[in-house]
């Protein structure tokens, strides 16, 4: 087997959100592929192209009417939804479709044991879209479509969502917060000074929900000293106690200190950090098995570099 | 900013001559602390809290047979001996601010909202923490808190909105503060994403903006 599986698409680069000064844009993922050709292990990575979401798993994270309003949108030539912050062009309805097919293809590939560890890079990313509406740049919730089909196609129950992206994201805690059998760890900028203005260390869940949501939010200037704390005592205590069947990873890098998106101040190395302490907690209660997906990371001048040491982290590579 | 926006109307309301164990059932059943009291006319009377009701009830250091004593007592007491008859209350077109004055000044936990001599709502700290948190945009989707220097000119307040129009940056507050202990400043709350291009385009334009790193 592989060392790693990326999952990725040419396509991607077909959402078109009207280049700079947009951060979200096509050379993000030119400049993670460049990063990954030139290390020394890319020879050995397994890569693979994606599908389209299927309708079904789409509406098991969004509302129907926000599908018809978004294809609506894309097909009469608007430039945004809602907000001017989520542009769109007239193939970002099917280029999200890929995106959140990414995360199926790549569990159909950990369930059939033909992958471990399975990074997706996609754009557009997902986790602060909602059921019902898109926010900061996202349109469908990738990671909590590929949990609700990790759970209902192949009855993962317990679904921990890491995410280390510098924001909050709000999607994946309003789809998780009222349940006991899904769990959301976010690291972020504190929402009184960041986008998207959630993810206050008191939000802990709803009802049967409570205590499956745990917000970690970062001052800003938050560094690498104090995410490797939080791992330490706080996240891997937590993954020990609630024992999750599966892992899905919201991978964001704008908390770099280059990246002008956030007040975190994280340096390129804390990623192959992150990277090896993921994999330590894959190898205690999923059996090595991670999925990975492309959140956030804008500043093309370290994204790159960001994305190859996580991904060498989770090869436990230094 | 009116109270009647804010309250929980058509609250749940008890008799004086109800008995502690039936009210003490009530508030348990329903997770209450406060209990507006009225008579046979709907007419306010006093107010019942938890705190009223455990002061009522045998302490824990007492012996068996003390306790017993005060039980029976209890089990035969009515609301109208414990209740604070003298309680304060709101109307429905008291604003937030006169909640919040009076919160402020007699700590209690919820008063009771009275029209034409009749309860008609309750009004509790949390509703007024969600009343404030809901005018201040706190936890609002897509929002996010970015200050700025006063420098105490007449105009700043209108050049910031003059320039936020004029750039398309959707806001939906600007709060001016003066403080002692923290020092002046303004803050927006602007709703995008791109926080660093309008924190950029704010400094090109002669504002300073206070940055918490």
């Amino acid at each position: 087997m592989s060392l790693l599986t990326l999952i990725s698409d040419q396509r991607y680069l077909q959402h078109d959100t009207g280049g700079e000064p947009h951060p979200e844009i096509p050379e993000r993922l030119h400049t993670i592929h460049q990063a990954l050709e030139a290390s020394s292990y890319f020879s050995d990575l397994n890569r693979v192209h994606p599908r389209i979401a299927e309708r079904e798993w789409l509406l098991a994270a969004h509302d129907e009417s926000w599908l018809f309003r978004f294809e609506e949108e894309v097909l009469s030539g608007k430039t945004y939804i809602d907000h001017v912050d989520n542009q769109i062009g007239y193939e970002s309805y099917t280029i999200a479709m890929l995106a959140a097919g990414a995360g199926l293809t790549a569990i159909d590939l950990l369930e059939d044991n033909d992958a471990d560890n399975v990074f997706c890079l996609v754009r557009p990313p997902g986790h602060h879209a909602e059921a019902k509406t898109p926010f900061g740049f996202c349109f469908f919730n990738n990671c909590v479509v590929a949990a609700r089909y990790w759970q209902r196609k192949y009855n993962k129950k317990r679904i921990l969502i890491f995410d280390f992206d510098a924001h909050h994201g709000n999607g994946i805690q309003s789809a998780f917060e009222e349940e006991y059998d899904t769990f959301y760890i976010s690291i972020h900028e504190h929402p009184s000074f960041s986008y998207p203005g959630t993810g206050y260390a008191d939000d802990k869940g709803i009802g049967e929900g409570k205590g499956t949501i745990l917000n970690l939010p970062l001052q800003p200037g938050g560094d690498d000293k104090q995410v490797m704390e939080l791992l330490e005592k706080v996240v891997s205590p937590q993954l020990e106690e609630w024992r999750p069947d599966a892992l899905v990873i919201a991978a964001g890098f704008d908390a770099h200190a280059a990246d002008d998106m956030s007040g975190l101040q994280y340096s390129t190395e804390i990623y192959n950090n992150i990277g090896m302490t993921i994999q330590s907690w894959a190898q205690q209660y999923t059996e090595g098995k991670i999925l990975s997906i492309l959140e956030g990371g804008y500043e093309l001048s370290v994204l790159g570099e960001s994305v190859e040491a996580y991904v060498s982290g989770l090869l436990g590579k230094r | 900013m009116y109270i009647s926006r804010h309250m929980t109307t058509d609250p749940l309301t008890v008799h004086p001559s109800m008995l502690l164990p039936e009210a003490r059932a009530l508030l348990n059943d329903y997770h209450f602390r406060h209990l507006p009291v009225v008579d046979e006319h709907g007419v306010l009377v006093g107010m019942l809290t938890d705190r009223d009701l455990r002061s009522a009830y045998p302490s824990s250091v007492l012996s068996d047979s003390e306790s017993r004593l005060v039980y029976e007592r209890v089990e035969k007491t009515e609301v109208s001996e414990i209740m604070s008859p003298d309680c304060v209350s709101l109307t429905p077109d008291s604003t937030l601010d006169d909640a919040l004055f009076m919160f402020d000044r007699d700590q209690m936990g919820a008063m009771p909202v009275v029209e034409d001599g009749q309860v008609v709502g309750i009004f509790s700290i949390r509703d007024l923490t969600a009343a404030y948190k809901l005018s201040f945009g706190v936890g609002e989707k897509g929002a996010v808190l970015i200050g700025l220097e006063d420098d105490g000119s007449k105009t700043i307040m209108t050049r910031i909105v003059t320039f936020l129009e004029k750039e398309e940056i959707p806001f939906s507050r600007v709060l001016r503060i003066r403080s002692k202990t923290d020092g002046d400043g303004i803050y927006l709350r602007i709703n995008t994403f791109k926080i660093a291009a309008v924190l950029a385009l704010l400094e090109d334009n002669g504002f300073t903006v206070k940055r918490f790193t």
